[in-house]
């Protein structure tokens, strides 16, 4: 389920200067885990990297916004609207959510998992998946990603968000392969870990694929 | 955070003080959980530390405060972490720690939280050195979170004084690089050298001594701040306009300065208590403009304007009592940026990359709810009904609430909980409508930790004078929200240390409460019928609803799922109006159960009225 394919992007120009990554996810899917890979793999690269993020167990299935901006020298760790390069999301309502951090030309890697909101359902009012998709594609260059089955046919359900760290990946080209595999040998516990990496994996070649696309 | 010295990883500002902790050679580390500053204790216990070095929660900020003052006495490295409302309560030990003072360094880290995201106020804790006269030092990342972390035991060991370590949650929660220093031994107790005008309060012309030192100690701070400390004061730049600030807020500074181009004098103050006059009167001479940028109350602003006066300068200050910095919410480079530009003619007023958002999709709102299974979930629901069938309406109980997870009840749908004030209050505020005449049935609802922390005075205060009420102990043996951290009823501790289990209900016992009752509240048609029971009963009643965490409990046992039969669901919502599960949504016509999300309690089956939800099976 591709929206409008991003043109080429060739490997992320040496980082003139600071880029900026919006992560949208439902407390409980892993953004934290994202956020924290990103900020260590760019560290192994030599980076500068700054992360803003709200943490505790009580953002459980509420709304969790992460920032990650890599350079030379980073200070603030986090940015406005319209200031992120790339916005990173795990659940279709909350990436609508945080569409407005996102530049003009911005690329939005998405994964396709909608879990509607106590308060929408209260009010019979829940969000389509169609709409969302519609809405993403419409106010940015959005790639929507199968993560969740590409992550279950690793094997490892919960890994949607190393599917769209390998998208991500594959499209910008921004850190290295090998530094954002020793982050995840990092943040993801021993018995997860083969299958997260297969589901980065393949989330790499789906971003490849997207990436070369005419 | 094992790393060696030299290597230069990614750490969060928290890992590493907690780092600080180890190089500085700290051997007793406690605190109380609290966000943003529970991952400074997470993280050493995550990691593992030596046997030599104390690494504990304490049962509140108090005993935190005096258990790492008392090994300071004693000649050790300690430290005690808490968030900003925690200060608050240890603030009684951390006044008169000022005129007995340390031997071995002693840091505090307070955390604030400006926003705020996670905490009930958006307090100032940089007072903190005005009011207890305590050196006060604050960093604006992660490395300087480390490095000022080392060099305040230092600084505090010279000036036998405890050292608050200030930080707000762009700090402690914030990733960036770190260069690792080396790891110190922990420094131990030498022994403790009896002196009963330097230890004991109960002397006033001891106490009036002791003052008299505390102010000479003061005096020098700065000179020993400056020689000790690698974080220093600084200045950058050059102009008449000049930029003060300190913390996160420079980093915003930093930025904007940078993006504009602009020739102006930044000063950055990493010590803020005593006030660097010496360092603040040099750095701002020449200044014509001074804007003061920094988060929370115009602490810098105030300084800096008496700084002046004394001087007899006459530079324009600006900053939050001008207008020109907000005096709520936090900082962000949008808003230091219209602060410069408004003070500089002739730069942007806005950059090109701030633009109107287009025309858009309005989404849901998602605000936290208790989790799928949530034991609280299944308390609350048992109480309404309970209220209801004890012959009242919702509206005319009133549910004091207390601090934890179980206060994300003030959510619709069940909105259960009216008050939620500080660790503790539940029962002492249930207490005061009491006593000021209320005449129906009052409930206080307080999680197990905060009952450890907070609630035991409160539960003798009620007992002792004889005042009606029902106290629900919500007890899912953990402290949830900050993190699933240890409590007084665990045997073995996250660090491994064996403990003995201080269990709620012999605390209540002993407290002599006219009824006690222990129910699990997914056994939820005795649970309601322990509320209509006694919410009638006179006396002060305890409910204790027992049940472990949902979260922690799906790690370790094998879940039932639910489904909905399609055909019976008519989409009345009932199940969802009842409960308010995240695991239930709404979709087509029909609910449907997020088979990744349940857990399986079964309470919305318990609520269905077409019997649509049955058990899916067991995984």
């Amino acid at each position: 389920m591709l929206g409008s394919v991003p043109t080429r992007l060739s490997r992320w120009p040496v980082m003139s200067r600071i880029v900026n990554i919006a992560i949208a996810s439902v407390g409980g899917q892993g953004g934290l885990t994202l956020s924290r890979a990103l900020a260590i793999a760019a560290v192994l690269d030599g980076y500068s990297v700054r992360t803003g993020e709200t943490l505790g167990m009580s953002q459980r299935f509420g709304s969790v916004l992460s920032y990650v901006r890599i350079g030379k020298r980073v200070f603030s760790p986090t940015f406005s609207t319209g200031e992120a390069d790339f916005l990173l999301g795990l659940e279709l309502v909350e990436s609508v959510r945080a569409l407005p951090l996102l530049r003009d030309g911005g690329v939005a890697v998405v994964a396709d998992t909608l879990k509607i909101p106590i308060s929408a359902s209260l009010e019979k009012m829940s969000p389509r998946v169609d709409e969302l998709i519609r809405e993403l594609t419409r106010r940015s260059r959005a790639v929507i990603v199968p993560a969740s089955k590409i992550a279950r046919d690793a094997g490892n359900p919960r890994a949607a968000n190393m599917v769209v760290l390998g998208v991500f990946q594959g499209i910008s080209g921004l850190l290295t392969e090998t530094s954002l595999r020793k982050a995840i040998s990092e943040v993801v516990p021993g018995k997860w870990l083969e299958t997260s990496m297969k589901a980065f994996d393949e989330g790499l070649k789906y971003g490849v694929s997207v990436r070369t696309v005419p | 955070m094992k790393a060696p010295e030299g290597v230069r990883i990614a750490l969060m500002g928290n890992e590493a003080i907690a780092r600080g902790f180890l190089e500085a050679g700290a051997s007793v580390i406690t605190g109380y959980p609290g966000t943003p500053s529970s991952e400074v204790i997470t993280s050493l216990h995550e990691y593992g530390v030596s046997s030599e070095i104390f690494v504990e929660w304490a049962i509140n900020e108090r005993v935190a405060f005096e258990i790492a003052y008392g090994a300071a006495i004693c000649g050790a490295r300690a430290a005690v972490t808490m968030k900003a409302p925690g200060a608050s309560v240890a603030l009684d030990p951390i006044v008169s720690s000022a005129y007995g003072g340390v031997e071995g360094g002693l840091v505090v880290l307070v955390a604030d939280d400006p926003g705020p995201h996670t905490t009930q106020t958006e307090q100032d804790d940089r007072w903190l050195g005005f009011l207890a006269k305590l050196p006060v030092v604050t960093p604006s990342s992660p490395q300087e979170a480390k490095d000022l972390t080392v060099s305040a035991f230092d600084i505090s060991e010279e000036l036998k004084l405890p050292v608050i370590l200030r930080t707000t949650t762009r700090v402690n929660h914030t990733v960036g690089e770190v260069l690792l220093g080396p790891v110190r031994p922990p420094k131990r107790t030498a022994g403790f050298v009896k002196d009963i005008p330097r230890f004991v309060r109960a002397g006033m012309s001891w106490n009036l001594e002791r003052h008299r030192w505390l102010n000479k100690q003061l005096d020098i701070a700065e000179d020993v701040f400056d020689r000790i400390s690698p974080v220093r004061n600084t200045v950058e730049g050059s102009g008449r306009f000049c930029v003060v600030t300190e913390g996160a807020a420079y980093n915003y500074v930093r930025e904007v300065v940078d993006e504009l181009g602009i020739e102006v004098r930044v000063v950055k103050l990493s010590l803020l208590f005593p006030p660097p006059r010496k360092f603040l009167t040099e750095a701002l001479d020449g200044c014509s403009d001074i804007l003061v940028v920094e988060e929370l109350d115009p602490y810098l602003e105030l300084v800096v304007k008496s700084l002046l006066k004394d001087r007899g300068s006459t530079a324009r200050v600006y900053g939050k009592v001008s207008g020109s910095i907000p005096l709520e919410g936090e900082l962000s480079r949008g808003l230091v940026r219209r602060a410069m530009t408004s003070l500089l003619p002739g730069t942007p007023s806005s950059a090109p990359q701030e633009v109107q958002p287009r025309q858009a999709l309005k989404v849901p709102p998602r605000p936290p709810p208790m989790c799928p299974g949530c034991p609280h979930r299944s308390m609350y629901v048992a109480m309404l009904i309970g209220i209801s069938r004890a012959g009242y309406k919702r509206g005319e109980v009133p549910v004091f609430g207390d601090i934890g997870c179980y206060a994300l009840a003030s959510q619709p749908p069940l909105e259960a909980i009216w008050t939620e004030h500080s660790m503790g209050a539940s029962i002492s505020m249930a207490m005061g409508a009491k006593v000021a005449g209320f005449r129906g049935p009052v409930i206080a609802v307080i999680g197990d930790s905060t009952f450890y922390h907070a609630g035991i005075q409160p539960l003798i205060e009620a007992v002792h004078k004889r005042v009606d009420m029902l106290v629900v102990i919500a007890d899912n043996s953990v402290v949830a929200m900050t993190g699933h951290q240890s409590t007084p009823a665990w045997s073995t501790l996250e660090s491994g240390r064996k403990a003995r289990p201080v269990i709620v209900e012999d605390i209540v016992r002993a407290v002599g409460v006219d009824y006690l009752e222990v129910v699990d509240p997914y056994d939820i048609d005795k649970m309601i019928n322990a509320f209509e029971r006694l919410i009638k009963q006179p006396g002060v009643k305890v409910l204790v609803s027992k049940h472990p965490c949902a979260l922690l409990e799906a790690r370790s046992r094998s879940l039932r799922r639910y489904r909905v039969i399609d055909e019976k669901c008519t989409g009345c919502l009932a199940c969802i109006k009842v409960t308010g599960c995240p695991a239930l949504f709404y979709e087509n016509g029909k609910v449907s159960i997020s088979a990744d999300d349940c857990v399986g309690c079964g309470l919305c089956a318990r609520f269905c009225p077409y019997k649509a939800i049955e058990v899916a099976g067991n995984e």
